[in-house]
């Protein structure tokens, strides 16, 4: 079913920055074939790890966004039960009206087994979900198998694909589940590590611009009383912004003025705050 | 391998299994792991499910691969110990006597950091009174016992009398952060709640009904005739205001819990404000009451459609209810009475009730529940309770 005997190892794309200690943990999960669960605030690249995957082993990459009011059925297939009356009706189609099969379309997670290939698979933001859908959907990926009820059929999966799934930790995540996949939690970058993702994104930028850049952003992530943190998105626009504007200067910032702060920070309270306290930094 | 690792990690209570540490053999074996530094981040991923044990994780590997002595866990539970004791203190004086072999009468020479100090001292020199102490601070903090209001140091503390008074709290306010605590799991109160999610049919009309469209094709003689319902949509928005604050308040605090664990997952939109006692200038969003102040006026910005629950005892002297500056804060005045406030947060939501944990028969002893029944519809903290609020809510 699946080739775990010779797995590529993952080294990491592109515009991401992997640290070793995730990397270790990708290529045990790919060579255990087992779902990997990545935790950690919002911005620390989990969804990015699945596009890096994908893009370093070269398979191609299925996203399942969850929502909160998805059905499992959803993400395996789905009978489209309308064309099929209109086919019916009309007859002008190519699709066998008597042949249910060719009215099933299949959901994320069956375009990922029915594949050709091998692909990754990235269940994105599993906890909005209710916990009923996570364990059924974790018996699925464990069998690697399903049931199309509609035709009778069992869907096997041609290759076990490399699952990563991501929570942001809004709720937590049963036991059952998390007994059967393994589990890692992305901490926020340091500066070090944040210094070479801006490498990364930035690779002309000056290394004093890029300094007092990451300088601000963290003293800015330390404000008290924000909801919403800026993250590495954020800072990677913010210096995007900067670099676009002739008028910039990073003298500028060394004197405590922060330009553009609406794309550090989203929400209206937050910039409020934050602007408050940029410009009594400026006057100091 | 690595066996004794694996029951290291057990007893110090990371929830490993046996199954995981299986795949971690598995790993093993398929060459996976090559040095010390894999093994760390492999066996973390494979064993270890969340990382609020990263940290324990680390100790015990530190203790197993290196021999670094295990940190002495004990050090940050007792300041925790303390914080209850002092609690506790406050609340139950003669317990606390009885648990450090004092007598009621020393512990007024006492300030509460040297008791806290005493307390500490006590601990490390006696381990067996440790767990001893654990024990009753633990279940001791939210005690439904009634209790008569006492205290040795001349501070103000939660009176259990029938009629429950604060006189100005002086002290700093301790809160409960309800959200984090407990995992509850489904009890009858979300089942009540439940009944809140009205479907009412509000979206396009954009999904198919196949039996119906089976049928009218039927009529229709084969001519296809596809009829449309309209998508459901949750359209309930909720707003709830918990009085999270002060003694009085205390027993009802895991009832309020409960309560306040399933509301946060049932409703498509939920708010969450907290106030103390009775509703002044303003409430809170965050369970400390301090961050983040929302003024009562803001709140004819919200949805009048929205439902508004809140939830409290309803009990406190008339005047904090229904004078200028009753406030119980030393540093807070209120020009408007709360009783206008109430009235006017009536007016404002068409659907709201008033949930108050006490049960029915006591509510004729308290004043102010009398009067704010007056405003708002009262229901118990009851399942059968909370029926009838959710029949009232729906009914309008």
């Amino acid at each position: 079913m699946s080739d775990s005997g010779n797995v590529r190892q993952f080294e990491g794309g592109s515009k991401y920055v992997l640290d070793p200690d995730l990397k270790q943990i990708v290529n045990v999960s790919i060579a255990l074939e087992m779902p990997l669960l990545l935790k950690g605030e919002p911005g620390t690249g989990k969804t990015m790890l699945a596009y890096a995957i994908a893009e370093s082993l070269k398979m191609p990459l299925i996203v399942l966004n969850v929502k909160s009011s998805m059905k499992l059925i959803d993400a395996l297939y789905q009978y489209d039960t309308l064309t099929r009356l209109n086919d019916s009706r009309f007859g002008d189609s190519s699709r066998d009206v008597s042949n249910i099969e060719d009215y099933i379309r299949m959901g994320k997670i069956g375009q990922a087994f029915v594949s050709d290939e091998r692909v990754v698979l990235l269940i994105d933001e599993i906890d909005k979900a209710d916990t009923d859908f996570q364990d059924d959907m974790l018996d699925i990926l464990e069998q690697m198998q399903f049931d199309i009820i509609e035709i009778d059929k069992t869907i096997k999966a041609k290759h076990r694909p490399v699952i990563i799934i991501t929570s942001n930790a809004k709720k937590d995540l049963s036991d059952p589940f998390l007994g059967r996949c393994n589990f890692h939690h992305i901490a926020f970058p340091d500066r070090e590590m944040m210094r070479e993702i801006i490498h990364v994104h930035f690779p002309d930028i000056e290394n004093r611009l890029a300094e007092i850049c990451i300088d601000t952003f963290y003293k800015l992530r330390d404000l008290p009383g924000i909801e919403k943190k800026p993250a590495t998105r954020e800072l990677i626009n913010w210096i995007r912004a900067l670099k676009m504007d002739p008028g910039f200067h990073a003298k500028s910032l060394e004197k405590g003025q922060v330009p553009y702060l609406g794309v550090l920070f989203k929400k209206s309270a937050d910039y409020a705050v934050a602007l408050a306290r940029t410009a009594r930094a400026r006057r100091i | 391998m690595f066996v004794e690792f694996f029951y290291q990690l057990k007893e110090a209570g990371i929830p490993v299994s046996p199954t995981s540490f299986l795949r971690l053999q598995k790993a093993l074996s398929m060459g996976l792991i090559r040095n010390l530094d894999d093994f760390y981040t492999t066996a973390r991923a494979i064993l270890v499910k969340s990382e609020r044990y990263f940290d324990l994780y680390d100790r015990i590997f530190a203790h197993y691969f290196e021999g670094a002595d295990l940190p002495d866990p004990e050090g940050a539970d007792l300041t925790e110990a303390a914080k209850l004791l002092l609690e506790e203190w406050l609340k139950r004086p003669e317990w606390v006597a009885e648990a450090l072999g004092l007598k009621k009468e020393d512990l007024k020479k006492y300030t509460p950091e040297e008791l806290v100090k005493y307390f500490m001292e006590r601990l490390k020199e006696q381990t067996g009174q440790h767990h001893g102490g654990h024990k009753w601070i633990g279940t001791g903090g939210t005690s439904p016992v009634g209790h008569s209001g006492y205290h040795p140091g001349g501070m103000r503390v939660g009176g259990r009398s029938r009629n429950k008074s604060a006189i100005k709290v002086a002290m700093e306010r301790r809160y409960r952060d309800y959200s984090t605590d407990g995992h509850l799991t489904q009890a009858q109160m979300g089942e009540a709640l439940k009944r809140l999610r009205r479907l009412i049919p509000v979206g396009p009309k954009d999904q198919v009904n196949v039996d119906k469209t089976i049928y009218e094709t039927m009529r229709n003689a084969g001519e296809i005739e596809i009829v449309f319902d309209r998508s459901l949509k949750d359209k309930l928005k909720v707003i709830l205001m918990i009085d999270n604050g002060g003694w009085s308040m205390d027993p009802y605090i895991p009832v309020v819990q409960l309560l306040f664990n399933h509301a946060r997952y049932q409703f498509k939109d939920l708010k969450t404000y907290f106030f103390h006692n009775t509703i002044y200038d303003q409430v809170w969003e965050d369970p400390t009451r301090y961050h983040k102040p929302m003024k009562v006026e803001d709140f004819t910005r919200m949805d009048p459609e929205a439902r508004l629950i809140i939830v409290g005892d309803a009990s406190m002297a008339n005047w904090e209810l229904m004078t200028p500056g009753g406030v119980i804060y030393f540093n807070e005045y209120n020009r408007i009475p709360s009783i206008d406030r109430l009235r006017f947060l009536a007016q404002t939501f068409r659907h709201s009730v008033w949930l108050n944990p006490k049960f029915e028969e006591e509510w004729r002893f308290t004043r102010s529940i009398g009067i704010i029944r007056q405003i708002f519809p009262m229901f118990e903290l009851t399942l059968e309770g909370l029926e009838k609020a959710v029949a009232y809510l729906k009914g309008k």
